[in-house]
C-alpha cells in the first residue's frame, strides 16, 4: 500500500520546476570572407518568411543563381511572419543568424542598431538603379543594413462585382474620411448587414501613420522618440467611434473566428486598407474574378500621406564567413531581370529599376503596378527605419485597438494603455 | 544482484558506529554516485545551470544582443505594474481554480466506473487513457479551435438546442470554458493513477461495510475517500503544478497573441512573447523565477494542509 516516505520522495522528484532559460555566448568573426570554386563550392544558408507560393518562386530563383555562380550553393530555409522573428531572436542569441536573410524594416534597427546584421557598404553590390529616396530606409547612422528587394504602398481594396451586386458606385480616387466612412456604412446597410464595409482601419498602425503624415506629423523623432501626442492617438481612433459595432465594420469577434484568413479575402467585407502587395494573396483567397485599389482617404486632396515602404530588404549577418558569396547572392536578388520574371509583385514591385524593366507585367501584377505609377505624384520620402522595438508597439497597437473594438477599453483607457506600453519600451532600450 | 541483497543487509545495521562499516558505507555511496553521473550530469548541464543563468538573468535587462546590465530588482517591481501581467495572473488562477477541481473529479468518477469487473474493461481503459496521449498537442489545439469555431460542430450542435452562443473562439466570455474543457477531456493520467489506488484498497473493508448496511455514498465517504487520500493529493499536486504550465494549446488557439481581448493570456504565453517577441529576456526570466517561488509556495501550502485530510497506511493515528 503507499507508504509516507516513498511518496514524498517520488512527489519530491516529480515537483517540475518552472521555465529556465539559458544565455550562449557569442562566436568570433572573422574578417575576410571565405571564398569557393565550381569544384568546392561554399555554402550559404538563406531564410525567408512566407507561404508555399513564395518558398516555390524562391527555389526557382536559388536554382538559377546556383546556375550561374557555381563556386556557391544556396540552402533555402522558410517559415511564416510571426515563427520568423522568433527563430531569428533565438539564433542570434546563440550567434548563428543565417548567411542570408529576408528581412523587414519593423525589426532592421533591433538587429542593425545591435550589430548583427552586416553593413552592406562593405561589400559588393550594386544599388545604381535603385531610387535615391528609397535606400535611406535601410540604412542606420550611415551604415546600410538593408536592401530592398521591392517597394509597397498602402491602398483601399476593394471588389467591383460585390459593390456592383449591391448597387453602389465605385469609389472615383480621392475621398475625405467622412465620405470613406459613408462609403462603408452604405455598404453594411445595402447588404443588410451581410457584408461589412471593412475592418476598423483605425487598428492598422501604418493606416495611423499615414493620418499623422497628412498632418504634417512624423511618428518618430530623430532621437528615437514619439512624435504625436495622446490627443492625436485619441483623434484618430475617434474616427470610426460611430462606425463600430454597427455593420460598416466588422466586429473584432468575427475577425478572431476567421483568423488565420482575413475577412476580406474571406468576402465577409467589401473593403480592405492595406499594403499593395497582398494582392495575389487576396485573389487567391476570395475567389474574386478582379479586385481593384484606390488610394486612402485623406481630408487633405493635396496630401494623401502616402510612401513606398520597402516592402522587404535582403539582409546578411555581420557573423557570416562567407560575405563575398552573401553580397553575390543579395545582388542577384535584387538587381536580376529573370529574378523579377519569377517574382513578378508576389515580394511587391521591384526596386530596382534594371530588374523592375526586366520583368513583363500583366492581369493583377500590373495593377498593382499602373497603383503605384497613379499615386506617384502624392508619394513622399520613405519612412526612416522605425525606433528599436518597433515590432512590439506595432503588435500592442492592434492588440489595443482590438481590445477598443470589444469595448473592453474606451478611447481614454486605450491611449493611455499604448503609451504607458511605448514609454516604457522607449526607457527600456534608451 | 549481488549488490543489493548486501547493501539492505547493511541499512538493516546503520546504527552500528564502527568505522570499518563507514569505510565501506562510503565505498558504496561511491559507487552509487558513479551510476548515477549520467543523470547527475544531465541535471546539472541542462535544469540547473540554466536555471541559475536565469535567476542572474532576472535581476538584468538581457535582451538577447546585448551583454546583461544588471538593474537589480527592477523586474520584479515592474511587473506588478504591468497590467498585463496582472491579466495573465487572472486568466492563469482561474484556469488552475476551475479547471483542475474539474478534471480531478472527471478522473475519480471514471476510475471508479473503470473499477468493477465488466467484461471489455481493457479497451475502456485504453479508450478513456487515449486522450491524455494526444491532448497535449499541437493537431488537437488546432481540431479544438476548428471545432469550437463560428458554425463548428460544437456552434451548430448547441444551436439545434436551441442555444445561440456563435464561435467560442472570438469571444472573450467563453475561451476560459473552452479552455478547462478541453484539459477537463484529457483526465486519462490522473485517471490510471485513481485506478491503480483504488485496486490497493481491500475488498473486505467493502465487504465488511456492506453488511453493516452502508450505501455507496457511505462507502465512498467513509472508505474510498480516506483510503484514496494520499492519490488524490498527489493528483491534485501534480495537476495543479501542470495547470500553472499551460503554454501550447493557448499558443496555438489565440495565434500566439493570447487573444482575443487577452482572454487567453495565460501566464507562460505572455512570459515567451516578452521573452521572444519583445526581446525582453530578463524580464521573461522574473516571471518564470515568480512562478517557481509561488509555485513552491502553494506546494508547501498543500503539504501543511495534507496533514488533516490524507491518510497513509502505517500511520500511528
Amino acid at each position: 500500500m503507499i507508504n509516507r516516505r516513498h511518496f514524498l520522495t517520488t512527489v519530491a522528484v516529480g515537483t517540475a520546476s518552472a521555465a529556465a532559460l539559458a544565455a550562449c555566448g557569442n562566436g568570433a568573426s572573422t574578417s575576410a570572407g571565405e571564398t569557393g570554386s565550381a569544384e568546392n563550392p561554399v555554402t550559404i544558408n538563406y531564410t525567408w518568411w512566407g507561404n508555399d507560393d513564395r518558398a516555390e518562386r524562391t527555389r526557382k530563383a536559388i536554382a538559377l543563381f546556383e546556375g550561374k555562380n557555381p563556386d556557391i550553393k544556396v540552402n533555402g530555409n522558410f517559415t511564416d511572419f510571426a515563427g520568423y522573428w522568433q527563430k531569428r531572436a533565438t539564433e542570434a542569441a546563440g550567434g548563428g543568424l543565417p548567411d542570408v536573410m529576408q528581412w523587414d524594416l519593423s525589426y532592421l534597427r533591433d538587429y542593425g542598431q545591435r550589430n548583427q546584421l552586416l553593413d552592406l557598404g562593405t561589400v559588393d553590390i550594386n544599388t545604381d538603379a535603385f531610387d535615391k529616396s528609397l535606400l535611406p530606409s535601410g540604412q542606420i547612422k550611415g551604415k546600410t543594413y538593408g536592401i530592398p528587394t521591392s517597394t509597397n504602398a498602402f491602398a483601399v481594396y476593394y471588389d467591383p462585382a460585390k459593390l456592383a451586386s449591391l448597387g453602389i458606385a465605385e469609389p472615383d480616387g480621392t475621398w475625405t474620411y467622412k465620405e470613406f466612412n459613408e462609403f462603408l456604412t452604405e455598404v453594411g446597410t445595402k447588404s443588410n448587414g451581410e457584408i461589412f464595409g471593412s475592418t476598423d482601419y483605425t487598428g492598422v498602425w501604418w493606416m495611423f501613420n499615414i493620418w499623422l503624415r497628412q498632418n504634417n506629423i512624423e511618428a518618430f523623432t530623430e532621437d528615437g522618440k514619439l512624435g504625436f501626442t495622446k490627443d492625436d492617438m485619441k483623434k484618430w481612433w475617434n474616427q470610426t467611434a460611430a462606425l463600430r459595432g454597427t455593420p460598416a465594420i466588422i466586429s473584432e469577434e468575427r475577425v478572431t473566428q476567421l483568423a488565420p484568413k482575413s475577412p476580406f479575402g474571406s468576402n465577409v467585407t467589401a473593403t480592405e486598407v492595406t499594403w499593395d502587395n497582398f494582392m495575389a494573396g487576396y485573389l487567391a483567397d476570395s475567389g474574386a474574378k478582379e479586385l481593384k485599389l484606390a488610394p486612402v482617404p485623406s481630408d487633405d486632396p493635396d496630401n494623401l500621406g502616402l510612401f513606398l515602404k520597402p516592402s522587404m530588404l535582403m539582409v546578411a549577418s555581420a557573423k557570416t564567413k562567407y560575405k563575398d558569396a552573401a553580397a553575390r547572392f543579395i545582388d542577384f536578388m535584387v538587381n536580376d531581370p529573370e529574378v523579377g520574371q519569377i517574382f513578378k509583385t508576389s515580394r511587391g514591385v521591384p526596386a530596382s529599376k534594371t530588374q523592375r524593366d526586366g520583368t513583363t507585367f500583366e492581369g493583377t501584377d500590373k495593377l498593382v503596378v499602373d497603383y503605384e505609377k497613379s499615386i506617384e505624384q502624392y508619394l513622399k520620402d520613405a519612412p526612416e527605419p522605425p525606433i528599436v522595438g518597433f515590432g512590439t508597439l506595432e503588435a500592442s497597437f492592434k492588440r489595443v485597438s482590438s481590445d477598443l473594438n470589444y469595448g473592453k477599453l474606451t478611447i481614454d483607457g486605450a491611449a493611455d494603455a499604448w503609451f504607458k506600453e511605448a514609454e516604457d519600451l522607449i526607457k527600456q532600450n534608451a | 544482484m549481488t549488490q543489493s541483497p548486501t547493501l539492505s543487509r547493511r541499512s538493516a545495521q546503520s546504527g552500528s558506529q564502527l568505522p570499518r562499516k563507514s569505510r565501506q558505507r562510503g565505498a558504496d555511496a561511491r559507487a552509487g554516485y558513479t551510476f548515477l553521473l549520467p543523470w547527475l550530469l544531465g541535471f546539472i548541464a541542462l535544469t540547473v545551470g540554466p536555471m541559475i543563468s536565469s535567476l542572474y538573468l532576472s535581476f538584468t535587462n538581457y535582451n538577447l544582443f546585448e551583454p546583461p546590465k544588471w538593474i537589480g530588482l527592477d523586474n520584479y517591481t515592474t511587473l506588478f505594474q504591468d497590467e498585463r501581467f496582472l491579466q495573465s495572473v487572472g486568466v492563469t488562477v482561474s484556469y488552475v481554480v476551475f479547471g483542475t477541481p474539474l478534471k480531478l473529479a472527471a478522473a475519480l468518477a471514471v476510475a471508479m466506473l473503470l473499477n468493477s469487473k465488466r467484461r471489455g474493461q481493457g479497451f475502456y481503459r485504453s479508450a478513456f487513457y487515449a486522450p491524455s496521449l494526444i491532448g497535449a498537442s499541437v493537431s488537437i489545439a488546432i481540431v479544438w479551435k476548428a471545432m469550437f469555431g463560428d458554425a463548428g460542430p460544437v456552434d451548430q450542435g448547441l444551436s439545434f438546442f436551441g442555444i445561440n452562443l456563435g464561435g467560442w473562439v472570438g469571444n472573450p466570455a467563453m475561451t476560459m470554458p473552452m479552455f478547462i474543457l478541453l484539459t477537463v477531456w484529457q483526465f486519462g493520467a490522473p485517471m490510471v493513477i485513481f485506478l491503480a489506488g483504488l485496486k490497493q484498497i481491500p475488498n473486505e473493508l467493502y465487504e465488511a461495510a456492506s453488511m453493516d448496511g452502508a450505501g455507496p455514498v457511505r462507502k465512498f465517504f467513509n472508505i474510498t475517500w480516506p483510503m484514496l487520500s494520499p492519490v488524490i493529493f498527489f493528483n491534485l499536486l501534480m495537476e495543479t503544478i501542470h495547470a500553472f504550465q499551460i503554454f501550447a494549446s493557448a499558443y496555438i488557439i489565440s495565434n500566439g497573441e493570447g487573444g482575443p481581448a487577452g482572454s487567453t493570456l495565460f501566464y507562460t504565453l505572455y512570459l515567451y512573447l516578452r521573452g521572444f517577441s519583445d526581446f525582453r529576456m530578463g524580464y521573461a526570466s522574473a516571471m518564470a523565477w515568480l512562478l517557481v517561488i509561488v509555485v513552491g509556495i502553494i506546494t508547501l501550502i498543500f503539504f501543511r494542509t495534507s496533514k488533516s485530510w490524507v491518510h497513509y497506511s502505517g500511520d500511528a493515528k
